[in-house]
């Protein structure tokens, strides 16, 4: 299966975007997207960082969009 | 229902539960592991490898059944219903033990380090033995990727900010991920089998769910059908004295959202059944400590007024109800939520 590596590589570097923009959104960005999240201790962070790096552009855009209404 | 989140709002109900998984989840293992040393001892017997994959890969599916089988359980028998409680942990216990069988395999196909293991696992190394087999680990990686896009996005955090749209759409996925599995082990481990019993065991558990869930929904069906279909502002929503106290009746109004009439005492309550949390039926849950409380999570709200109590903020809405000689009456108009509304009083003969 001649794809099975390029696919690897393409999930991985998928991954590696996630975890990139992930970290800074479970740090700062989660507070200005959802404001429950402002107060909230380092395990919930930790507990949605999976699914951030999964989900990354549709994060990243909700970041993008609040911080320009907070702007 | 919380004002900051946690990465688990833990009760009593919840840690019961999760001992409970944990608990059936390791004894499994070890029964496995040592039925398996017992029933096939060396030197012919199965390699400590094989038998912790297979005992992993065996548990996962084990625990995805039972997943898939506790909605339409809860909806048969409200026995069932204390499992819908807390089944996301259920869902991440699942993934998580498919995890470790994926672990293993790519560590013991790929030789432990001797080569890339993910690739040599996904090229179909044990197809290669077999020409012609079905590359079922593929299979079986694209059934593990929806089960984390699952587990991962579980918390309620979720939920709230993908909206209940997409998470319930992203979540429904669990189907296409069952399938995926039942053709990884059908093309892949059973494969193997000279025995009937597993075939047997897996078409046993296949057949289960599916009956199990078109009966619910066959069920579901009829009740719709035998739901009034008046025109009139009013519906009849049945005889006013059928109701348990605690519990409700889910009457269905014809182009409208399902209604939960709820009993306390000699009061009857018309709410939403549909929670805001994770779209669970109101209508199968009790009112505990004065309050209308979810099934699935124990979200809470006031009977009088569908508001959470206070700090918590949720709402749902409320409708207008009425007894009428011996019948109950429901005005199927949605009123906003959190709109406090006077309660139908039964008749002390109909208590």
């Amino acid at each position: 299966m001649p794809w099975v590596a390029p696919l690897l590589t393409a999930l991985g570097l998928y991954l590696a975007a996630g975890l990139l923009v992930g970290i800074p959104f479970v740090a700062r960005g989660v507070n200005r997207v959802d404001p429950a999240a402002a107060q909230s201790a380092l395990g919930f962070r930790l507990l949605i960082l999976p699914g951030c790096a999964a989900l990354w552009p549709l994060l990243l855009a909700k970041w993008l969009r609040a911080a320009r209404r907070t702007s | 229902m919380s004002q900051v989140y946690v990465p688990v709002q833990w009760n009593r109900h919840k840690k019961v539960y999760d001992l409970i998984l944990a608990g059936g989840v390791v004894g499994y293992l070890l029964l496995f592991y040592s039925g398996g040393k017992l029933l096939f001892p060396a030197p012919h017997g199965f390699s400590d490898e094989i038998l912790l994959i297979r005992a992993f890969g065996t548990c996962a599916l084990i625990l995805l059944h039972l997943l898939l089988a506790i909605g339409p359980l809860a909806r048969f028998d409200p026995r069932f219903a204390p499992l819908l409680y807390n089944r996301r942990h259920l869902g991440v216990s699942c993934f998580l033990v498919a995890l470790v069988h994926v672990i293993l395999v790519t560590g013991f196909y790929g030789g432990f380090g001797v080569q890339p293991a993910p690739e040599a696992v996904l090229a179909g190394y044990p197809a290669a033995l077999r020409p012609g087999a079905m590359p079922f680990e593929v299979l079986g990686f694209f059934a593990l990727l929806i089960f984390f896009l699952m587990a991962s996005t579980s918390h309620d955090f979720w939920l709230t900010n993908l909206g209940s749209g997409l998470w319930k759409a992203l979540h429904m996925l669990v189907y296409a991920g069952y399938a995926l599995t039942l053709m990884h082990v059908a093309l892949g481990a059973l494969q193997d089998q000279t025995s009937a019993v597993f075939p047997a065991l897996l078409l046993l558990g296949a057949g289960g769910l599916g009956s199990l869930h078109l009966v619910a929904g066959l069920r579901e069906a009829r009740r719709r059908s035998l739901t009034s279909t008046a025109d009139a502002a009013w519906l009849d929503a049945g005889p006013a004295n059928g109701i348990s106290d605690g519990c409700a009746r889910v009457v269905d109004p014809p182009g409208a959202e399902r209604v939960a009439i709820f009993r306390h005492g000699r009061l009857l309550h018309a709410v939403s059944n549909v929670c805001p949390h994770q779209n669970g039926p109101l209508g199968e849950g009790r009112i505990v400590d004065g309050c209308i409380t979810c099934p699935w999570h124990g979200y809470q709200f006031q009977p009088h007024n569908g508001q959470s109590p206070p700090p918590f903020t949720d709402k749902i809405a409320t409708y207008r109800l009425k007894v009428d000689g011996d019948r109950l009456l429901l005005d199927p108009r949605a009123l906003p939520p959190g709109t406090p509304v006077e309660p139908a009083l039964l008749p002390q003969e109909a208590v």
